[in-house]
């Protein structure tokens, strides 16, 4: 979007700026008062804030049109929840804004979905869009029994509490901005990127690619193709699990681009350690596979058995490769996962919660069964 | 590419909006869920956190944060039907006089006014009374 890019440096925060003031005006219009309400000039002081940040957001963090659907859908579920999100602080119908809300809980849940967490989706849906919605509707319905003024049409201080709220928005996402590649990468700011992962989105892919290959070089019929097949695995691996490669001037490879295991030698959590031993583990394979297979296709006349030999322990390359490549992914079955930590490693906090519920539990009762209050 | 950076936004977003809500609304209910939709917010962050990494710890968190707040919505339930068996209302500035000691009451420029009291639906009556 060049349209709020007037100038090209410097413009970043001016264009947050823009946005956080034009949405802290939105909401100082749209909210409920007697005098001075403005539905109309607040419904557009929001779309265009909607619109200058949303603008900021691609220019800053990045719209590459990769993964289609699942940009789609990111933008359709943030885009409902913000969008309900308004509606709902808005709005002067408690009962409405209830309903609004229900819908801001539907669409954060399909974000989970899109950060492969079902299990909280589904725990979500059930907790806030069930329960906690019913309760408060049957609430709300309690409170129209009396006589009623009219308090759900004022608000306290419209304006300061828009621009605190607007404010902190702003000055997370200037922090936000501070860490973001784009800013790293123009501002000539001190590196300062969030930690990386341990197995990078380019080493995956190119591990999974690596494992393709092997999967054809362990079906070689004969020397010949297998000699094919693997002349340039060991360049291919440098990189990655750092060896050192076959030719020490071949062009690439001396790059700053660090190993897996040289980058997680100083981890310290037990995760990460457990990644950079098992990349060290491929390494100690990969020179052992590939002297293996040099020795038995440099030979005159390797035997058939020496052939297969090597074919077999190229797929055991092949498997460890598969398994590096998947760490650093969160595990496809997430409701088996997500009950195996809580039982193992959070196994003290679940029983703390499940306390919390108690006390709670019993607070509630005692808190609203009071009695000597007129009813 | 839809980076960690994208679910901060929206999460801080959330926050914001919540925030705005809780510091200008009036109805207990309202600002009730005005917090809810800041917890929500930050499990975004979390979730977005833990799928950066590849752990599962994000999504424990967030577990943790529902489980509070579902505790903690039952005992708001329970404060909010106290409050309003006492004072029937739900407007957060009807009880100026548990507010903190020295700080000036805050009041509304224009008084409340009494809105029509919204009538029980009447059901038309059918068929025979019963001799």
């Amino acid at each position: 979007m060049n349209l709020f890019a007037a100038t090209p440096s410097g413009n970043a925060v001016s264009q947050l700026a823009t946005g956080v003031v034009l949405g802290a005006l939105a909401f100082y219009w749209l909210l409920p008062r007697p005098k001075g309400r403005s539905v109309a000039i607040g419904t557009f002081a929001a779309i265009a804030a909607a619109v200058v940040l949303t603008s900021w957001v691609v220019r800053q963090f990045g719209d590459v049109a990769k993964d289609t659907v699942g940009q789609a859908l990111f933008w359709l579920f943030s885009a409902g929840a913000i969008f309900f999100a308004a509606v709902f602080v808005a709005q002067r119908n408690p009962a409405r804004g209830a309903i609004a809300f229900a819908f801001v809980i539907v669409s954060v849940c399909g974000l989970f979905l899109l950060l492969a967490a079902p299990f909280l989706m589904a725990a979500t849906i059930v907790i806030y869009a069930g329960a906690i919605i019913v309760t408060f509707l049957f609430v709300l319905m309690l409170s129209h029994t009396g006589p009623m003024s009219d308090e759900n049409d004022r608000s306290r201080e419209p304006l300061l509490g828009s621009l605190a709220g607007f404010a902190f928005l702003g000055l997370v996402l200037f922090a936000l901005y501070q860490s973001s590649p784009a800013a790293v990468a123009d501002g000539g700011r001190p590196d300062q990127k969030l930690p990386a992962r341990p197995v990078t989105a380019e080493e995956r892919a190119e591990l999974l690619a690596l494992a393709k290959d092997l999967e054809l070089a362990s079906v070689a019929k004969d020397k010949d193709e297998l000699q094919e097949r693997t002349k340039d695995l060991r360049d291919r691996f440098a990189d990655i699990v750092g060896i050192p490669p076959s030719a020490p001037d071949a062009g690439h490879h001396d790059s700053a681009a660090a190993s897996i295991p040289d980058r997680l030698a100083l981890a310290r959590d037990p995760q990460t350690i457990a990644i950079a031993r098992q990349a060290e583990e491929l390494r100690t394979l990969v020179r052992q596979t590939l002297n293996q297979v040099e020795n038995a296709t440099l030979k005159a006349n390797p035997t058939d058995v020496e052939i297969s030999a090597a074919a077999k322990s190229l797929g055991n390359l092949r498997e460890k490769s598969m398994l590096l490549a998947g760490r650093g992914e969160l595990p496809a079955r997430n409701v088996t996962a997500v009950g195996h930590a809580l039982y193992s490693e959070y196994l003290i906090a679940v029983e703390l919660a499940g306390t919390l519920l108690l006390v709670a539990t019993i607070g509630a009762v005692a808190i609203a069964n009071r009695k000597g209050v007129t009813a | 590419m839809i980076t960690v950076w994208h679910y901060l936004a929206v999460g801080a977003a959330l926050f914001g909006l919540g925030l705005v809500g809780f510091l200008t609304r009036r109805n207990f209910i309202t600002m009730f869920l005005c917090a809810e939709m800041m917890l929500q917010g930050v499990v975004l962050n979390l979730l977005a956190f833990g799928k950066m990494h590849g752990d599962l710890g994000g999504q424990v968190f967030g577990l943790f944060i529902v489980t509070v707040a579902a505790c903690e919505a039952g005992l708001a339930l329970a404060l909010f039907l106290t409050l309003y068996r006492r004072g029937k209302t739900l407007d957060s500035g009807a009880w100026q006089s548990i507010r903190e000691a020295k700080l000036p009451a805050s009041v509304d420029v224009d008084p409340l006014r009494q809105t029509r009291e919204i009538p029980d639906p009447v059901l038309t009556p059918a068929g025979r009374r019963p001799a």
